[in-house]
């Protein structure tokens, strides 16, 4: 072992965290391809080869690398699955239900052992797991061996079928037993110039069929040239595959016709071609790695780049702007005026450029709740079909990752509580299989996440009495049907069966709440009782980048993140109301709970003038009036932590800089809302001394609410 | 090591002096602290000069409610939001208006967060042997560690945790 220097502690992690975040890519490939592997199953169809390989590959690398890093359970298993993956390839096995389920199986467990690689004990005992799970495996490959399948007879040069692969072998009896015609193409291409002839001429078979394999001819080419046959399955006769690939007729042999009946003979046994096959299998895993991991912090690093930038060009912007005015430099004045707005632009398409390198598909997130619904389905015994739109809509790739949680969470809700049982539902005259949509689509800058059921729906009237069962809610407490589905996401609601089973849902819907309005995002639910409920979650697109509305207090700046501003309105002094120390305002006939931004943060001058505008905030179903003196305009904004002794401050979530405006702070919307709303008196938290002692409402909170949190 | 000896230079015994001192500092090198040393309401303090990640001129601090009054408010250092401290309340001395000499000095609170302060001046970087800190005159005294000696007065070392935990001392 090399002697360990002093940065061979930080090395070592920085290693460890590549090869993690490398396993996980890998794992996350294997997800997808047996996800669809699975979907081909269902529909009854063989295994597509292309996945098959990709799978085979995955296995590979994973193997290699779990060996390296000393993982020899790991590393195991990845070689047994690499030898049944080997299997499909060459036809000797077939990939039912119970083998996705093991594979499924292996992909799971080798990602707990990922999170487990500090923690010597935990990973023991996940080896004792792993070498069972190796020996089910070996027992599904043992059970499932399928038939040495025959190869066909057909008219093709011995010479050549003694260099194909097994794995060519295999595939030339698939396409010979399915029917398909089979031929050898001959090309001559450039010697210097062939990869590209012959890569182009391969893509073109690859659209009418399947390219079996490519090999050299000793044909008499002219000595520039070099020729090759390439070995073809196509479902197009002679004529057709002449007139689509452009090749003349001569240069192609039939081996076989379209659709003639099954081979009654196997040619003899093909000689496996280890090596051969090794090469193929480096090239490909070449071909992956066409895209760069890039660590998101680093992205962040070039977003702050971007955002320095920006302020700079407002400098240069006032600059040109002087220089136009005064006629000795109006010239070069203008010609910066001009410079400036290229620049602008440039910086535009870079700031958007940046921000979509973080995009990310909701897809992964979506395949994930794909394959844990298989086995809830298995699980329940319930029938239920989950349809997926959307999938392709992007999100930041920090948000996608909080949501798989949230999202898993609701849908087994959904699952487990949400969906009768088929007799159940065929009684209540519903159809037995019972459905789950899940969909995904832009509006604006927020992506929506909607997640409906057509199960038994929320019970507001069991909501109710469960809530008053728990002191939530006074026994004379009137609330109407909405106010009731509200309290879903109360905490500490319904965390008991009795109450899921007749409401519907709920279980911890207070985690999936805040986890959603740490992103910044809200969460509403809508639900028809015996007709399923709709929860919906809108969320920023990215959180590198937000849109805000910037609001004055006197002197001061703030930014309200815009997705949470559901309108503003000019403030006419007639129309706010008291009631109770509390101000409030007509809107459209429900009381709108004001509070003053002044008030709120002990800000001087403003206090007790009546103009300005009402900023309404939205969170779920609470709604609350800011009262700001002034609108000052929308805003890009990047939102940052902000740093220091007394960082945590609550009602605000950072800060963000604004070119000549500085440093502004970006409020907290949800705990503004939820404070005044709930009748916390949030100041009093930590209240700014000297003359700035805050002048909000008197408190009369309601003390049964109050310990939430 | 090669001694500048010219001839316009005031006094040639004067640049041999100099060089030995820079020699006798050289090989004490191991036990020298290094100081920043700024002015607070015409004293002099000082902290260690690896805390110190840059030192900036006063700019407009943006104010931040429901924080406790020695927190001016919060910077932008090129995107970067940090909260300054204004030492002077902090130390419970009088307040005073920003001059042209006034200074932020960003800190390094821990390997993490940054802070900063305000201070009236930023005057100089002290080398001082580590034997010659002294213990304060008072055991109380919160926000000093120590003192050294510089040019016949003393400058107060302070205590950055200290200094920097608000709310919890």
């Amino acid at each position: 072992m090399a002697a360990r220097g002093q940065g061979g502690r930080s090395r070592s992690a920085k290693a460890r965290r590549e090869f993690v975040s490398e396993v996980e890519e890998i794992l996350e490939r294997m997800r997808d391809d047996l996800a669809r592997l699975a979907e081909q199953a269902d529909a009854g169809r063989g295994s597509d080869p292309e996945i098959v390989n990709g799978l085979f590959r995955s296995a590979h690398s994973l193997k290699g690398l779990s060996g390296m890093f000393g993982l020899d359970g790991m590393s195991e298993l990845a070689h047994h699955l690499e030898d049944v993956l080997d299997g499909l390839r060459m036809g000797r096995a077939v990939l039912d239900a119970p083998g996705i389920a093991l594979f499924d199986e292996s992909v799971t467990l080798v990602s707990s052992t990922l999170s487990k690689l500090d923690d010597e004990t935990g990973r023991e005992g996940l080896e004792e797991t792993l070498g069972a799970l190796v020996a089910r495996i070996d027992a599904w490959t043992r059970s499932g061996a399928a038939e040495e399948p025959e190869a066909a007879e057909l008219d093709l040069d011995p010479a050549m079928l003694r260099t194909l692969t097994e794995y060519e072998e295999h595939r030339l009896g698939e396409c010979t037993r399915s029917g398909k015609g089979i031929y050898v193409v001959e090309a001559d291409f450039e010697i210097l110039s062939f990869e590209e002839g012959l890569a182009e001429l391969g893509a073109a078979i690859k659209e009418l069929g399947e390219l079996i394999s490519t090999l050299p001819s000793p044909g008499e080419s002219e000595a520039s040239q070099i020729r090759f046959s390439m070995l073809v399955a196509s479902e197009l006769a002679v004529p057709d595959l002449c007139e689509q690939l452009g090749v003349s007729p001569e240069r192609v042999h039939q081996a076989r016709a379209v659709g003639a009946p099954e081979a009654e003979r196997a040619p003899a046994a093909p000689v496996p071609e280890a090596p051969a096959e090794e090469a193929a299998v480096e090239t490909s895993l070449k071909s992956i790695s066409e895209t760069v991991r890039v660590d998101i912090r680093k992205l962040d690093e070039l977003m702050n780049l971007v955002g320095e930038l920006v302020t700079q060009r407002g400098a240069v912007k006032a600059i040109a702007a002087e220089l136009a005015q005064d006629a000795r430099t109006s010239r070069h004045g203008l010609a910066l005026a001009k410079v400036h707005k290229t620049l602008e632009r440039k910086l535009q398409e870079l700031q958007a450029g940046v921000l979509d390198v973080r995009m990310v598909p909701l897809r992964q997130v979506f395949d994930k709740l794909v394959r844990v619904t298989r086995r809830l389905r298995l699980d329940l015994g319930k029938e239920v079909a989950l349809e997926i739109r959307g999938a392709d809509t992007e999100l930041d790739k920090l948000i996608v990752e909080e949501l798989v949680d949230p999202l898993m969470h609701v849908v087994r809700n959904a699952y487990d509580h949400a969906i009768e049982s088929p007799e159940e539902r065929a009684a209540a005259g519903k159809p037995r299989e019972g459905r789950v949509r899940v969909e995904a689509f832009q509006r604006g800058n927020d992506v929506v996440i909607q997640l409906a059921d057509d199960g038994r729906g929320i019970d507001a009237d069991a909501v109710r009495a469960r809530a008053v069962a728990q002191g939530l809610l006074g026994v004379d407490e009137e609330i109407s049907d909405r106010e009731a589905l509200d309290l879903i996401f109360a905490p500490g609601l319904s965390t008991r069966a009795e109450v899921t089973e007749t409401s519907g849902r709920g279980v911890g819907m207070d985690v999936v709440r805040s986890n959603i309005a740490a992103l910044g995002g809200i969460v509403d639910v809508e639900s028809h009782p015996g007709r399923g409920t709709t929860l919906s979650m809108t969320l920023p697109i990215t959180l590198a980048i937000i849109q805000a509305l910037i609001v004055g207090v006197g002197e001061q700046s703030y930014a309200i993140p815009l997705n949470s501003v559901r309108e503003t309105l000019l403030l006419d002094p007639a129309d706010v109301q008291r009631s109770d120390g509390r101000e409030m305002l007509n809107l459209r006939g429900e009381a709108l709970l004001l509070r003053r931004l002044a008030d709120e943060f002990g800000l001087e001058g403003a206090a007790g003038s009546d103009k300005g505008y009402a900023v309404v905030l939205g969170l779920g179903d609470m709604r609350l009036g800011l009262v700001v003196d002034d609108l000052r305009g929308q805003q890009d904004t990047v939102i940052k932590p902000i740093q220091g002794p007394a960082s945590k401050v609550r009602g605000i979530a950072g800060a963000t800089e604004l070119g000549e405006l500085g440093a502004v702070l970006v409020l907290d919307v949800s705990a503004l809302v939820e404070d005044a709303v709930r009748g916390r008196e949030a100041a009093s938290e930590r209240t700014a001394d000297g003359g700035e002692s805050t002048s909000a409402a008197p408190s009369d909170a309601d003390s049964e609410r109050e310990g939430d949190e | 090591m090669s001694v500048d000896v010219q001839p316009e230079s005031a006094n040639r015994w004067d640049v041999l002096a100099r060089a030995a001192a820079r020699r006798e500092a050289e090989e004490d090198a191991a036990v020298l602290v290094e100081l920043l040393a700024f002015d607070l309401d015409g004293d002099p303090y000082a902290i260690p000069v690896e805390r110190v990640r840059e030192i900036v001129r006063l700019r407009p601090v943006t104010a931040v409610p429901r924080v406790p009054a020695e927190v001016m408010g919060v910077i932008s250092l090129r995107g970067e939001i940090v909260q300054v401290v204004d030492l002077r309340r902090r130390l419970g001395l009088a307040p005073a208006e920003a001059t042209r000499r006034s200074r932020i000095i960003v800190l390094h609170a821990d390997d993490t967060e940054v802070s900063a302060i305000r201070v009236d001046a930023v005057t100089d970087v002290l080398r001082v042997p580590e034997s010659g800190v002294l213990p304060p005159p008072t055991t109380d005294s919160e926000f000093v560690d120590g003192l050294c000696e510089c040019a016949g007065r003393f400058v107060s070392l302070m205590n950055l945790e200290r200094v920097l935990s608000l709310g919890r001392s």
